[in-house]
Formats: C-alpha cells, structure tokens, sequence
C-alpha cells in the first residue's frame, strides 16, 4: 500500500514538475492516437452508415467479421503489419516500421471495426421515420443520410470516444511496430512497460495517471461537444 | 386526374395486403380512405406517397405514368407529402423542423423564415418556433407535422388517421387546418381514418377499404364467432358468451360478419325478453353525424347505430339509456 501511495505522490510532483521527458511521452501518444482515431473515423463512420443504410448480400456476414475483429489482438496486429512494413516486406522500402506512421497503420487497424460496428449499431437504432420523413420532405439520398446521421450522433460520437480509448490505452501495437524509441516513438503506454521492466514503478504510475487524467479530459470533451450539439 | 390506379397489390410474405383492380382520384379534391384496422388503409397511402413501392400494378400521377426512377420518385416526392399517423420530428427546434423542407429544396433564407412562420400560424405554433420539437404534445406534434410538410409548398398532402392521437380540442384544430388548406390553397387532401364522422365532416368523397380491396360501402360492426344452429335450422353468429347474431349462411365454423348500422333497429328495452335474440345495453355515445344520429350502444361488445335524423326524433334515445338492439338477418354480412 505504501509503494503505490508514495508512488502515487511521487507522480504528482514529477507531472508538476512538467518533466520534458514525460511530456515528450504525452505528446507522442496524443498525436498518435489522435491521428489513428481520425484516420478509422473518416473510413469507419462512412463505412458503417453504408452497411447499416443499404441491403445488400452478405450484408450479416460482414457484420458478423467486424464483430469478431473486435476481439483481435494487438500483437496479431503487430505482427501483420510488421510482415509488411519489415525490410522484407512489400512496403520495406518505404522506412516505415519503428516510425510513429506504423504505429499509426496498426491503430486504425485495431480500431476500425469498433467505429464501424458502433456507427452500425448506432445507425440501425435509429428510428426508420427519421428516413421516411426525409424523403417525404424531398430530401435527397445524401440530405436523407444527413438527417439520419444527425439523429445518430451520440451513438457515433461513442464510437469515436471508444477507438480512442482504446488506442490511448493499448501496448503491442505501439511496442512492436514503434520500437519504443525515446523523443520518436515511445508512448505512455509503451513507456510505461519501459519502466516496469526497469523497476521504476513510480514513473509506471506517474504515466498510468496521465494516461487517465487525459482520458478523462477527452470524454469531458466529448461531453461537453454532445451538451452542446442536444437541443 | 391526380392517381390513376390500376391492378395495385401489394403482398408481405404470402399475405395480400392491398388488392385494388381500379382508383381514380381527383385533383384539387379531399379524400377519405374509411375503413377499419388492418384494411390496408395505410399501405395504400404509403405507395400514394411514393415511400412504398407496390408489389404490381401501374400508378398514373396527374397524367404521368409512375417508373419508379430514383430521379423520378425524388420529383414525385416534392409533389406528394405524406403526414404518418406517428410523426416523427428531428431532434431540433420546432423552427428547423419546419424550415427543413425549403432548405432541401434550396429556397433563400429570407423566403424559408417567411414560409416557416406562415405554416407556424397556420396551425397556431408559431409561439413554439424556438421550443424542442421532441418535448411537445401529440396534438403539438402532429400541427408541426402538418406545418412541416406543408412548408414543402405540395399539391397533395397525405395523412394517415391525422386525429387518432390527439385530443378532441386538437382534432377540431386539425380538421380545420385540413378544410382550409384544400379551399384556399387547393391543395389536395387524402386523409385515411376508421371513424365515419370524421371521414363524412371533412369530405364528399369516401374510398371504403376492406380487407385491402375497395368495398362499396363501409363495413362496421365486425365481429368474429363460429355458426351455430337451434332445433328450427335457424343460424347464429355467436359473437360473444351470450350474444348471438342470426345470419343467412352456408359457412360453417369460424367466420367474420359485419352488422349494417343502418339496418340495426333500436327498440325500448321492455320490448326485449330472455328468449329474444335481441340485444339488450346502454346507449354509451351519441354524435351528430349530419342528417344522421350515430349511437354507440354497449350490449357487451360496442354494437354502432345509425339512425335518420327522422327515426330519431320518432323515437329519441339518450344517453345512459337501456335499449335493445335487433338485428335483421339481412342486416349481418357474412364475410
């Protein structure tokens, strides 16, 4: 109990301290996470709203894949991406592997069937009289989706909320495709296990609560954003 | 002519749920589908308004054939609005609601507040134009309904049961909306409605729907119940425990019959003995239906009257009145 207390003290004043070295960690992981997040997003939600708009055949099959990508692990992941972006691979001459944009091709790997799946779910709960109503009113295809999309917002914002949780959060992906290279590639996460493995546990925690505290502003965010958009 | 139709179905499944060999309704008019649940009422509307599309048959709209084009159906779509029985409205400002037609259909700014706030006056809400349109009223919702669709500027407006949901000071609001926007507009109204009153108070022109096919007239009274036979031969519908119905019938079994309110005879209950086939309750409802008196009797199943403002002032009935019913075979269809 001690250990963690005085760990949990210790970290308050080396975030306090704003440590150059921990915020280097932060910003890496912002933006990575951030990055993927918007990359899965701008694919994902379109992606999900035309399989939950449209009939079409195999259209349960899919949603039945996406729903077992849900549980793929990170390091099948990281070890996909890797065959491709290594030396060896197709994509070697490219230089991507240990590099921020591998970790980033990973995550919106890891992701993209959350947001999709979310925008689904969240769409096929919208009440078909929305759609009707639409186009009685003469709205177009694009205009009906609009409306539609509107009406689904919270449950899309969800998704967003949930891929960046969950990306912020993972290891092996980060781990395996960045390297864990310091001021590049090294992200709280991945730092984290850095610092475990060297029994710092004090900075482990340190970023642990830094790793919570910027998830939480991020749903606050978030919260603030659906206040604003209900009326 | 507004729809020609010819040879419409439409079949769920193996269920047929609209069969009409042949309609024809006309522009600038107000139309009535009467008829009782399940008569295909609302599938009919639904293809009218080009959301649903019929299994076969051929559409004429103001003399052009329906091909059921995408690029078509848009066109015809800002023609023919249609108000459900539950409208829906977006998750924003009453204004918006209303103001959502004109902005699809690109119309400026200043012309779309105009429209917005007419159709808002028109229905008497334009004190809601800033409200959540989701936290209003039914009555509230279904006047939104009405402004939002006609804010669309359509020559024919579509409503299913407009006044099924709202309360009477509402239905009276609503009816004359619909009155006035056919009169000086002349926009076309096609409403459908299982209430009688309604359908003859607000139009000369009634479609009877029944089972999905036109009927001649408007079937009431359905009741459900198996043939029965006494000593004599003489046939009954037994329509409840101890409600019997006679009928002319070479049915046996389970069958459906419909009673003509016009033909039913009300009579003072000292008339009606046990070993009568007469039904005896208590007048629940009386309306004014002009040139006729509707009464609503309770004989343990709601039984409606239709009396001739003549046969009533022969004989007046008030409510909360017993009285007894007959019901000549000839009365009683067999469906």
């Amino acid at each position: 109990m001690d250990l963690l207390i005085d760990s949990f003290i210790s970290a308050i004043l080396l975030l306090k301290s704003l440590d150059a070295g921990v915020c280097a960690i932060v910003l890496v992981s912002l933006k990575v996470s951030s990055s993927s997040t918007l990359i899965a997003s701008l694919i994902g939600i379109p992606a999900g709203f035309a399989i939950a708009f449209k009939e079409f055949r195999g259209k349960r099959m899919m949603i039945t894949i996406l729903n077992t990508l849900l549980a793929l692990p990170t390091v099948v992941i990281g070890l996909f991406v890797y065959a491709f972006v290594s030396r060896r691979g197709i994509f070697g001459p490219l230089d991507l592997l240990y590099t921020q944009k591998a970790i980033v091709i990973g995550q919106v790997i890891l992701i993209m069937p959350i947001v999709t799946t979310f925008t689904i779910a969240a769409i096929s709960r919208i009440d078909e009289r929305y759609r009707k109503s639409a186009m009685t009113l003469g709205a177009t295809t694009l205009q009906t989706a609009g409306v539609v999309f509107r009406e689904a917002r919270f449950g899309i914002m969800a998704a967003v909320i949930a891929s960046f949780g969950r990306v912020i959060a993972e290891v092996g992906i980060s781990m395996m495709l960045g390297g864990n290279a310091k001021g590049f590639t090294r992200t709280m996460t991945t730092a984290m296990a850095l610092e475990y493995d060297k029994g710092e546990f004090v900075l482990a925690v340190a970023l642990g609560l830094v790793l919570l505290t910027i998830s939480f502003g991020v749903n606050l965010f978030f919260n603030y954003l659906q206040g604003r958009t209900r009326v | 002519m507004l729809f020609d139709i010819t040879n419409l179905s439409k079949v769920y499944g193996d269920r047929k749920v609209l069969d009409i060999p042949e309609l024809t309704l006309e522009k600038g008019k107000v139309y009535g589908l009467l008829g009782p649940n399940g008569s295909g009422k609302t599938t009919l509307l639904e293809i009218l308004s080009f959301l649903l599309l019929p299994t076969t048959g051929q559409i004429v709209y103001d003399s052009r054939k329906v091909d059921y084009s995408e690029g078509f159906l848009q066109w015809l779509r800002r023609e023919v609005v249609i108000v459900e029985q539950h409208p829906i409205l977006f998750t924003t400002s009453v204004y918006k609601n209303v103001e959502f037609g004109p902005k699809v259909r690109k119309m400026p700014k200043d012309r779309r507040e105009r429209v917005v706030h007419e159709m808002l006056d028109l229905v008497g809400m334009r004190e809601f134009a800033g409200a959540r349109a989701n936290r209003l009223s039914g009555g509230e919702t279904q006047r939104v309904a009405i402004a939002r669709a006609l804010s669309c500027s359509p020559k024919v407006i579509l409503l299913d049961e407009p006044t099924s949901n709202v309360d009477i000071e509402n239905q009276i609001a609503i009816e004359a909306i619909l009155r006035d926007i056919n009169i000086q507009k002349g926009i076309s109204v096609i409403f459908t409605t299982h209430n009688t009153s309604q359908a003859t108070r607000l139009s000369g022109n009634i479609v009877f729907l029944f089972n999905g096919k036109p009927a001649s007239s408007i079937y009431e009274n359905i009741f459900t119940g198996p043939i029965t036979a006494d000593g004599n031969g003489d046939k009954y519908c037994s329509i409840h425990d101890k409600l019997k119905v006679a009928v002319r019938t070479n049915k046996t079994g389970y069958v459906k019959i419909s009673v003509n309110p016009m033909m039913i005879k009300v009579l003072p209950v000292q008339a009606a003995d046990a070993g009568d086939r007469r039904l005896v309750g208590r007048v629940i409802q009386l309306t004014d239906e002009g040139g006729h008196v509707r009464a609503l009797v309770d004989v343990g199943l709601p039984f409606s009257v239709l009396l001739s403002q003549e046969e009533y002032k022969r004989a007046p009935i008030l409510a909360g009145e017993r009285v007894a019913l007959f019901c000549p075979q000839e009365s009683v269809e067999v469906m």
